[in-house]
Parts: structure tokens; sequence; C-alpha cells
């Protein structure tokens, strides 16, 4: 991490004391073939303001379904979801998202992708341009303005989804396993960009991944998730200043410690197959 | 033989040689085969091209057809991408259009001319209304299909900045579907264009490509018609390459050229 | 500009796999309310006769043998000259997909022509042949033609070299090379060209009747017209509406049946 990136300028004004995200006793269901699935049992989980929190955890651990609820996409569950104190019910500028899949709009150039964000928001249009101009500066899209989506490759892309999240100044900004499409040296690329840009933004981020290297090195703490139904197993603290180092070995304990848990073996299920091996014959 | 074919002034060659072969036969079945009076000698067809052209009759049919298709397309093609969008953003409008504008598609577009015919007269009007129903169904087609089916993930974009019902429309049904409405205006034009000739020929009002061929026909006149259908490929030929572009360029946010 | 791509399916109003019952529903209930706003006299009888007077037309028409003449005639046309273009599209999409040269001889010409619409050919084939069966014939032959041929170019050209070069790999001989792998292969392009040519052929023929034939559906409607029997003309579109959607069903079974495996 370079000087220059930890001193550069914030853009237009740094949300502060806002952005506390509570979410108790959420239970959720899928109905499927007519019978309730539960997906999610008992998550209860605070998230302190300009907190980054990682969420780890196998497939079919519901972390996605959890970033759904918390966005408002989805409005079918049990339990409370808070920010600030109000419920959440539906979808909000306060909350923003960026997905695995970048989702930019590949008819509109990557300025027009950015702008679209503050259609609906306050800010004066002559303004608009500005900001847009900005946040492509903080996601070093510089020179791309003009750009459709199908010109940039996939961690240019996925920069720009997070500018267009950023650009409304949502208290909380959720991201669904955002490099989970990138190819390993862009991960660790995009990866520094979102540490340098949480560290100058100091915005709260909720962060679902399968890599737990990549939780550990981004988040203040780790929830690490157990599946079938989605529950919390455990949350771990991570207690090493920004920026971070990949190579401290308190990261490296802890990602040891979290694979054993994720990676703990199974009993044999009982329809297993037993063919005969060639010594067998 | 393949190193042959791929040097390009081999393949322009070869592919003469077919052609060149057929106006030869034309020629010889016209100044002294069995049926010489149906066949016309290849000079007399370039006469003929060059007096309709000269006395203003061609442009004026070439007009004529084109613009009774491009207003064909104008108006159905409006009226597909209007009824498509609001039958696939209403489904009960679906449900109540779709049936029957199923069974008006069933029957063959020339077959509703007698129907027309009765009901407007004979003349232009009649024309016209069938052209624009041959426009209407691949417009309305494509355009439902492109809405109906707009990608989940970018309509859950739009709810997540607060797209209100004009916007999302705007932002994300329209420009979404645009590569299948244009499809579809693609086709409209090309049954337009088919239309026009085919109802020319049928009603023979007014004037236009169609019109001259079938009183060529009946004038036993077969320089005409070929002068009308060498004009009516040249002008099909033309009109779809243009659309292409034009497609290209209001597509050009695609990846790959369609 | 005749050489518009192949058709889009058609989901309009099926309201995603509906039972057959409520799909039923709608077309029942709009025939009757054309029937009640005929009989309370909001159109006059030029405009639209109510379906009972149709369905009567269709009736007399039935009784007097008149309707099944027709419609046997327009059926007769159809089938010889869709098979006969089929045959010729089938072998000439063959041909120039296998052959380059033969696609270097004959491509353009039959590219050029393909910018003609078909329809565009009948005053010239009148001249030629007449107003007979002949005529009529080899006009649904060129409309079922060009489709065909281009499917099947499609469709030939569209194996994947792979699949040739596994054969190729395996040793497989011609006739197993051309059975086993070149038709499955290149059969689904091709029944969809034939489809759409089936759909083409029986527009240009009811169109190709209207103009210039003494029987045949499109005929029936014309005479209809001109006799100002606004019910006989309904009757003639009733019908050429329903043998055109039977073909259409018809070939879309076929063409489903037949591609099992690749939907698999």
């Amino acid at each position: 991490m370079t000087l220059e990136a930890r001193n550069r300028p914030v853009p237009h004004g740094v949300p502060s004391g806002l952005g506390a995200l509570s979410v108790s006793d959420l239970n959720k269901n899928f109905v499927i073939g007519g019978a309730p699935r539960p997906v999610l049992e008992n998550i209860n989980l605070t998230v302190k303001p300009g907190e980054f929190v990682s969420i780890v955890g196998a497939s079919g651990c519901g972390k996605s379904t959890l970033l759904r609820l918390i966005v408002g996409l989805d409005a079918d569950y049990s339990g409370d979801i808070r920010l600030d104190g109000e419920r959440v019910a539906t979808t909000s500028l306060d909350r923003g998202i960026v997905f695995q899949d970048h989702r930019l709009f590949p008819w509109m150039t990557l300025e027009q992708n950015i702008e679209l964000a503050l259609l609906n928001t306050d800010t004066p249009k002559a303004r608009r341009a500005q900001i847009v101009a900005e946040h492509i500066a903080l996601v070093n899209l510089q020179g791309f303005e003009k750009a459709y989506p199908h010109q940039l490759s996939g961690g240019m892309a996925q920069r720009a989804a997070i500018a267009r999240a950023l650009v409304t100044e949502p208290k909380v900004l959720l991201l669904d396993e955002p490099l989970g499409a990138l190819d390993a040296l862009t991960r660790v690329h995009v990866q520094n960009e979102l540490q340098r840009i949480w560290m100058a933004q100091r915005s709260t981020m909720l962060m679902v991944t399968h890599d737990v290297e990549e939780a550990l090195y981004l988040g203040d703490r780790v929830v690490v998730m157990a599946p079938n139904p989605g529950r919390i197993r455990r949350i771990v603290e991570v207690d090493l200043p920004h920026p971070r180092d990949r190579a401290a070995p308190l990261l490296h304990r802890l990602k040891d410690e979290i694979l054993a848990e994720l990676t703990a073996a199974p009993a044999a299920p009982a329809n297993l197959v037993r063919l005969p091996g060639r010594e067998e014959r | 033989m393949s190193a042959l074919l791929s040097q390009r002034w081999a393949r322009v060659a070869i592919g003469l040689v077919v052609p060149a072969l057929f106006l030869g036969w034309w020629q010889a079945q016209a100044t002294g085969g069995a049926s010489a009076l149906a066949f016309a000698p290849l000079d007399s067809i370039a006469a003929t091209f060059v007096e309709l052209a000269g006395n203003g009759s061609l442009l004026a049919d070439m007009l004529a057809t084109l613009s009774r298709s491009l207003s064909g397309l104008l108006v159905g093609g409006t009226l597909g991408i209007a009824i498509g969008v609001a039958m696939a953003v209403w489904r009960p409008l679906d449900r109540v259009l779709g049936p029957a504008l199923q069974a008006i598609r069933q029957v063959p577009m020339i077959g509703w001319l007698p129907l027309v015919g009765l009901w407007f007269g004979t003349g232009q009007g009649a024309e016209l209304i069938v052209v624009c129903l041959s426009a209407f169904f691949p417009v309305l087609l494509s355009t439902y299909e492109g809405v109906a089916h707009v990608e989940r993930r970018y309509l859950e974009v739009g709810r997540i900045y607060g797209f209100t019902p004009l916007q999302r429309f705007r932002l994300i049904l329209f420009p979404a579907a645009m590569p299948l409405i244009l499809t579809g205006m693609t086709q409209g034009l090309a049954f337009a264009w088919i239309a026009s000739i085919a109802t020319e020929i049928v009603m023979g009002a007014g004037s236009g490509l169609g019109v001259t061929m079938q009183l060529a026909q009946t004038q036993q006149r077969m320089d005409v018609i070929l002068v009308a259908i060498i004009v009516t490929a040249a002008i099909g030929f033309a009109i779809n390459h243009l659309f292409l572009r034009l497609r290209r360029h209001l597509l050009r946010w695609q990846a790959a050229p369609l | 500009m005749a050489s518009a791509a192949l058709s889009i399916p058609p989901s309009v109003g099926t309201g995603n796999g509906r039972p057959l019952l409520s799909a039923l529903l709608a077309p029942v209930g709009l025939i009757a309310l054309w029937q009640v706003a005929c009989l309370s006299g909001v159109f006059p009888s030029q405009v639209l006769v109510p379906p009972s007077d149709v369905a009567r037309a269709l009736w007399s028409l039935a009784e007097s043998g008149d309707l099944q003449r027709h419609v046997g005639e327009s059926m007769f046309r159809l089938g010889v000259g869709f098979v006969i273009g089929s045959v010729a599209g089938l072998v000439f999409g063959a041909t120039i997909a296998l052959s380059r040269l033969a696609e270097a001889a004959l491509a353009p010409f039959f590219l050029a022509l393909w910018q003609v619409p078909v329809i565009a050919f009948v005053p010239m084939l009148v001249i030629f042949l007449g107003i007979d069966e002949r005529f009529k014939i080899v006009i649904v032959a060129l409309a079922a033609f060009f489709p065909v041929a281009l499917a099947t170019f499609d469709g030939v050209r569209g194996v994947p070299k792979r699949w040739f070069e596994v054969a190729r790999v395996y040793r497989t001989r011609l006739p197993d090379l051309v059975w086993r792998i070149l038709l499955p292969a290149a059969l689904p392009a091709v029944l969809t060209g034939l489809r759409v040519a089936l759909t083409r052929a029986w527009i240009v023929l009811v169109a190709a009747e209207l103009l210039a034939a003494d029987s045949g559906i499109g005929q029936m409607m014309e005479m209809g017209r001109q006799m100002f029997r606004i019910d006989v003309v309904l009757a003639g579109v009733v019908v050429s509406g329903v043998i055109g959607f039977a073909l259409d069903a018809a070939a879309k079974a076929v063409e489903r049946r037949a591609t099992r495996w690749r939907r698999a």
C-alpha cells in the first residue's frame, strides 16, 4: 500500500456515525415442493458503523440470501433487520450492493451506468457529473468513461460496479462474492483496491465470500456460517491494524482454524455405492 | 482446388458461370426457341429498362412500393411495439388479447385481402392495411419476447436504485429488449415489402412494382415484368443492407456484431 | 429482402402452458362476443356477419361438396409442390454445403434470386404456364425451395468439424458417416426449414389462388368477395386459418419428436 494511495482525498464527505446494522432472530424458509425448507436459522448479527465484516461459509449456507434480505430485495422473513434503528422493508438508497456479476447495463457507457445511481437522489444535476468523475477516479478507471461494459475486463467492470454502489453514499455497502468471478491475480488487485477505498471512506461494509483468506484480509470480524440450515457457527475477531499485511502470522493461523472447521469431513452418506476395486477382481 | 477457390477472383469468376449460362440459354429461347413469344430478348429488356427509367414510371413505381412498405412498417411496427410492451408488462392484457391475436395470425396475411377489400373497397387503403398487418405481427411477437424476458438481475438493479415504472421502462426494459425488437422490425420490414408486392399484384390498385408486373402480365410484356423483378430484387437487397447497418449502430453496445 | 430470419417462437397468449380448458376459454369467449355483437345490430351486415352465418355458409359449402373440392384442390397443390420444392431444396442445400466448388458456382445466382419475393414470380410464371395446375404447383415448389435450401445449407455446414474428426479417429465408413453423424446433426435445422417452408408455401398458394385459379380456398374467398358474400369470405378465412394452424402444429410436432435428443 503506497503512501500516496493512503493519502488519497475522500470524495464529498464521509458518512460518520451512521450505518449501524442489526439483525435479530432472523429466520427464513424456502418452500420447495410444498414443504418449507429452512434456509436461515436464528441469525443474530450486529455491525458497527464503519466496520468491515466478512461472512464465509460453504455453498448452501444462505449467505447470499442473507444479503438479499438486508438489501431489501426479499421481504419474506421472520425476525428483525434494522438499519440505524429503522426496520428494513424494501430496497433503499441507504443500502447499496455489489453483486458477483457486475450487473452494469450493457447498453450504457461506464459514466452512464454510474450516473443512473444518482437518478433518484436529491443531488443537484449540476453536481452529478462531478460526483461520477470523482468515483471513477476512486476506482482508478479514468479514461474509460465512455467505454461500454463489454469493452471492460472483469476486474474493471467489478470496480465500476463498486463505484456505482458507492456513489449514493449508502450507509451500508453489501458485497455478494464481489470477486468470485475474477481470476486469482485480478482478485488480489481488487482486494487491495477495496481495502484502500474502505480505509478512505470508512463506510460500513458487509461482504460475503467463499475465500477465507480474503475474508480475513479485509474484515474486522469474520462470521463463519454453517449450512443446512444456514446459521452462524462463530464470529472471529481479526485484531490487526489496516492496511493489512498478507503475510501476518495471525491471518494464517485464523485461516487454518476456520478452514479446518469448514471442511470437517462429514460422515459418509448412507447411500454411498461401493464399487469393487481393481484388486478385488 | 481449395487453393484456387481461396482466391477471390477465382470465386467471382466461377460465380459468374451459372448466370452467364442462364442468360445465354434465355437469349437462345427468346430468339428461336419453341415459346419465343413468352421469353423476351435481353436487348429488349435493356431497352425497356432505359425507357421506363427515362419516362419516370419506374421511379414512380419504386417510390410507391417503398412508401407503402415503409408506412406499413411504421404503423404496424409502432402498434406492434406498443401492444407488445403493454402485453409483456400487464399480464392480464396478454391473457385477453393473446388468443385473439394468435387466431388472426394463423390466417395467411394475404387471405385477409378479400375481407379487407369488402370492408374498405379495393383501393390502396385495403393494400395498406394488409401491409400494416404483415409488419405488425413479427414486431409484436419479438417485442413481447424481448420485454417479457428482460433479465431479472437488471430489474433488481433498478429496484435497488429506486427506479419509477417509467425509468424502469426507459432505462432497462426498452434497451434490453432492443435486440429482439430490432429483429422483429427487420422481419417486419421484409414482410411489409413482400406484402406490398403481393397486394399490388392481387389488387392492382394505384402504382407500384407489383401493379406494373400484373399489368404487364395481362399485356404479355415479359420485358416489363423482368425489369420490375430485377428492380425489386435490387431494392430489397439495398433496404436489407441499410437496415443491417442501422441495427449495428443501435446495438453498438453489444459484444459481438449480431 | 425475402431472406428475413426464420420465425420467432410465439409465446404470446399462451399464459405459460395453462391447461387446455382455460386456453380454449378466451377464443370461445371471443366467438360468443362476436355473435352477440352482430345480433345486437352493431355491425351492418356488409361489414360483419355473426359466426352462425359463417357456420351456415361452411355447412352449405360442405353439403354441396364445394368445400371439400376447394380444400382438396388446395391441399393437392400444396402437397405436390411442397414435396418437389423441398426435395430440390434439400439436394441443392446439401450440395453447396458439401462442395466448395458447387457453392462458388451456384450460391451467387441462388442468393440473387432469393432477394425476389416468391410472389413476384407469379406474373412471370402466368405468362409461361398459364393459370393451370402446373403454375400453382411450380409457385408452391419455388416457395418451399428457398427456405429448405438455406436451412439445409446451415444444417450441413453447421455440423461441428470436431464430430467429423471423431469419426475419422474411429475410422467411420461413409454410409455410417452420413447416416449416423451428418443426418442427425443437420436434422434440427432442416426440420425447422421444412416447417417454415410449409407455412410460406401455404401463404403463397392462397395468394396465387386469389389471383389466378378456378378452384381452391383462395379462389373461393375471391369469388365470395366479388359476389359480396361476406359469409363465404369469412368461411374461407376460417378454413385457411385452421389449415395453416394445423400444418404448423403438425410440423412442430414432427420437429419436436425428431429432435428429442437435443433437448435432453
